[in-house]
């Protein structure tokens, strides 16, 4: 595994409880751990101070507010890989959208466009996602900008737990050639390069050809470049991919991939590299002549060659159908826990939040749900929502315009 | 729901009394003529007969029967729960699930086929906002290899439809999901024309770019109106044309009544030959419309992508009207705003369970999982309180877009007598781990998960990742 660790980042960004936390005993679970121990019957959770305190059988805490949660799976809340949750509201209407540029590139930082009071927040959330990558959509050429990370507690106040934690690119068919892409690219790294070693000459007015880039973008691709933070490369063609490699081993950066619907073809290469792998295991459409060899099985093919992969869904406002995703994995041949692995500590591990979420375990944030069903089912959802500790509503304006409607027609 | 299917049987009854008619007295009517020039090929061989048994059993017309079985023979449905095989191939369906082929009421498949390229993409004739006179079965690419993903879902039927850039889009066609080089070898025998209309955001965005008409709401009103205006016109002054030639046998010169495609289209919706389908998301639309359709005495057989429906589900109830729905999409503009998950289950419990609810796909992905948007809007309602069945819901996917589209006499319920389009599920289709095992169309193993290569491949799929190989 090359991705390295943001923890020490993540110390100093977290935000502070300065609430009382309630201390939450959850009694009689099935524990979808997210880790080794696997599922675990009869289980008893307790939450103290906004983080897991205990896990075992037959807990006991005096004045711990008791919920049974019998015959009902509880597992670390979601994490989306690759979203754009509070960045965009209605996708075809550009004012209620944040995600792209047209000034920055690989330098352009989201951070500021984050919308905590969005409607796609409680919605994803009921869906069971507690957190997300937000990711830039399209910036200034073939680099998006970076992503950050974000709770969905949908607190005002709200601030990213991971600022700036990666890049994003896109590499592929498009009107201008994808050899001129990689020049794009490769003289990106070079120009960061060479601004590095001048800087203090461009400090002091010495003159630098900046291309298409501004300082601030190269100074964020060196970042890349000092392996502080990964390269998230949307690319889906198989000889893309190892160009990509390629590249990326020539500079010896990290890389994650995204999209990748054509991986399964060099499962093995990507497994040698440690190379994780974001995607919808449901794209098996053979949209472009970049994803020809798209299939259903490339989430479980890549899985089990070795591959590190993250479950993600194609849809911002339905980010939380990568569950519906990593169920269809679960019935093309991934297994259970790996596809729920996929929802949780994969996602959080590659982006260094493992110290924190990902997983049910003694010492994480208390982010976890308690499920009407089986949580890779379409037909389930969340009964309950913890996030640090504390209980947040599961309601919608969907469900408000529901209630409202069902009333009306005679149906409540 | 009760006053849709006699209205269906009876357009259905009018097309086959017009083809019974056209053989008769060929080449007397228009309509007739079209019938005769563009009908379907489609003739399947005789296939076996062939017992499944054991099986969980969701008919399609309400029931759901355990330990059951089901007689094929001839490509009709010949018996259900009689164990008697008669020489019949028997297939154990122990711990598995059927239920009728899947229809997919909203398709662009073919007309927006994969992998989508300017040279193929011809689902939309977004150059004047009334083409009526368009027909997406002349768009259709029959090697799409979409049709074969979807038929691994499940997918027997499917109604193709022109996008929805125009107020009238065109006109639409039902297919089987079956390999053939034309598209009349796909065409659904007698299933009746459809008509696309658009509501709300796309065609006044698209014409309002330009600066033309329309580029509001009330500008598409307004250009639904004046079309059907004319289509009336256009009636009335045929019919006078044909009354003058059959009267008058003096040596007056008669002036020629010229054929015209567009009024062709919008008078056989007139007629009631021709279904409107109709894009529409918002509620307040969709009264519109049905008011429009009140204007001028057609009927609205269905309202697709309702994202609203719920706001108005008594009034489509008491109108006859079916709503197409997505389980859960949302926000992708702004009419889609106001999702509910609850939309389709709403629509199908409105005054006294009476609604017509469809699960549609308008996805080359979720038409390959329509079994499992079923599947979350059925638990939506269930979570909402309303007392719905997995029997009553697999109607979303199979019975109500048949009646939908006219060829529910034919497909969408197992009954004996209809068509043998039928699903082998490997477990429940409400569950997400569960997978179309084999699929029947008209008696036919059409695709078969047990077996590689169980399925006949488009022209596309043949050596396109490697000339030796096949696409999947």
């Amino acid at each position: 595994m090359k991705i390295i660790k943001y923890s020490l980042v993540f110390l100093f960004l977290s935000p502070l409880h300065a609430e009382i936390n309630e201390t939450i005993l959850i009694k009689n679970a099935t524990a979808m751990t997210a880790m080794k121990s696997g599922t675990l019957q009869n289980t008893d959770i307790l939450i103290v101070d906004g983080l897991i305190a205990k896990i075992g059988q037959n807990l006991n805490f005096e004045n711990a507010i008791v919920i049974d949660a019998t015959n009902h799976f509880v597992t670390p809340g979601l994490i989306a890989p690759h979203s754009m949750i509070g960045l965009q509201e209605i996708e075809l209407e550009a004012e209620t959208r944040d995600d792209s540029t047209d000034y920055f590139s690989s330098g352009f930082s989201i951070v500021d466009a984050y919308n905590p009071s969005s409607a796609l927040i409680p919605h994803n959330r009921t869906g069971g996602i507690t957190t997300a990558i937000v990711t830039p959509s399209s910036g200034h050429h073939v680099f998006s900008g970076m992503a950050s990370v974000f709770k969905l507690d949908g607190k005002l106040t709200e601030e990213s737990i991971g600022q700036d934690i990666a890049m994003v690119m896109s590499f592929g068919g498009s009107e201008d050639s994808r050899a001129s892409q990689m020049l794009l690219i490769k003289d990106g790294f070079i120009k960061a390069k060479n601004y590095h070693k001048s800087r203090s000459q461009i400090m002091r007015g010495g003159y630098f050809d900046f291309g298409y880039y501004t300082p601030r973008d190269l100074e964020a691709i060196l970042r890349v470049v000092s392996k502080e933070i990964p390269l998230i490369v949307r690319t889906d063609r198989a000889r893309d991919i190892l160009r990509m490699i390629a590249f990326s081993n020539s500079h010896e950066i990290d890389i994650i991939l995204a999209g990748a619907k054509e991986a399964w073809r060099i499962a093995d290469k990507i497994a040698l590299e440690s190379i994780p792998v974001i995607l919808d295991p449901m794209d098996n459409i053979p949209s472009s002549f970049d994803s020809i060899a798209a299939r259903m099985d490339n989430a479980s093919i890549l899985n089990n060659a070795g591959v590190k992969i993250l479950i993600t869904s194609q849809s911002t406002h339905n980010s939380y159908l990568s569950r519906q995703g990593a169920g269809n994995a679960v019935a093309y041949g991934l297994s259970e826990e790996d596809a729920l692995k996929a929802l949780t500590i994969n996602v959080a591990s590659v982006f260094g939040l493992d110290e924190r979420i990902g997983t049910l375990e003694v010492g994480k944030d208390a982010d976890l749900l308690i499920w009407d069903g089986h949580p890779l089912e379409v037909s389930s959802f969340t009964k309950k929502i913890y996030i640090d500790g504390k209980e947040i509503s599961t309601v919608t304006r969907s469900q408000r315009l529901r209630d409202r409607y069902l009333k009306k027609l005679g149906l409540d | 729901m009760k006053n849709i299917p006699e209205n269906k049987v009876s357009n259905v009854l009018i097309i086959l009394l017009l083809l019974i008619h056209t053989q008769l007295a060929y080449g007397e009517s228009e309509s007739e003529l079209i019938n005769q020039a563009y009908q379907s090929t489609y003739k399947p061989d005789t296939s076996p007969r062939i017992l499944i048994k054991n099986a969980t059993i969701l008919t399609g017309t309400g029931e759901l029967l355990e330990n059951s079985s089901i007689l094929i023979d001839s490509n009709r449905i010949v018996s259900i729960g009689n164990d008697d095989a008669n020489n019949a191939e028997i297939i154990d369906a122990k711990g598995k699930w059927i239920t009728p082929g899947i229809i997919d009421i909203h398709s662009h498949m073919g007309v927006y086929p994969a992998p989508s390229l300017r040279g193929n993409s011809d689902g939309n004739e977004a150059t004047n906002p009334v083409t009526p006179h368009v027909w997406a079965e002349h768009s259709v690419w029959t090697q799409d290899p979409q049709f074969t993903l979807a038929l691994k879902g499940g997918i027997t039927t499917f109604h193709v439809l022109p996008g929805s850039a125009n107020l009238f889009g065109g006109r639409g066609v039902t297919l089987k999901n079956t390999r053939s080089v034309t598209v009349q070898g796909m065409k659904f025998p007698n299933a009746p024309y459809t008509l696309k209309m658009a509501c709300g955001e796309n065609p006044k965005r698209v014409y309002g770019n330009r600066d033309s008409e329309p580029s509001t709401r009330m500008g598409n009103v307004a250009g639904y109106r004046e079309a059907w205006i004319d289509a009336q016109s256009y009636m009335q002054a045929k019919a006078l044309s044909e009354k003058l030639s059959d009267d008058e046998e003096s040596d007056e010169e008669q002036e020629l009544f010229k054929r015209d495609l567009k009024m062709e289209t919008l008078s056989g919706v007139l007629k009631g030959e021709i279904l409107i389908q109709n894009h529409c998301y918002r509620g307040e639309e969709m009264a519109v419309m049905i008011d429009i359709a009140k204007e001028f005495n057609y009927r609205v057989t269905a309202f697709h992508h309702a994202i609203e429906a719920y706001k108005v589900a008594d009034l489509l109830a008491d109108n006859g009207v079916c709503a197409a729905m997505w389980a859960d999409w949302w926000g992708f503009k702004n009419e889609a705003y106001d999702m509910v998950w609850e939309n389709v289950a709403m629509v199908d419990q409105a005054v006294n369970g009476t609604g017509c609810a469809i699960v549609h796909s308008d996805s080359a992905v979720g038409i390959q999982h329509l079994n499992q948007e079923a599947s979350k809007a059925l638990s939506a309602g269930l979570r909402a309180g309303l007392d719905i069945s997995k029997a009553r819901a697999i109607q979303w996917i199979t019975l109500n877009p048949a009646k939908a589209l006219g060829i529910s006499d034919q497909v969408g319920s197992l009954e004996v007598g209809k068509m043998a389009d039928l699903v082998i599920w490997d477990g429940d289709p409400f569950s997400t781990f569960s997978k179309a095992e084999k699929v029947f169309i008209d008696g036919h193993l059409s695709f078969d998960a047990t077996k590689k290569g169980g399925f006949i491949r488009t022209d596309f799929d043949l050596g396109i990742i490697n000339p030796e190989g096949d696409r999947l």
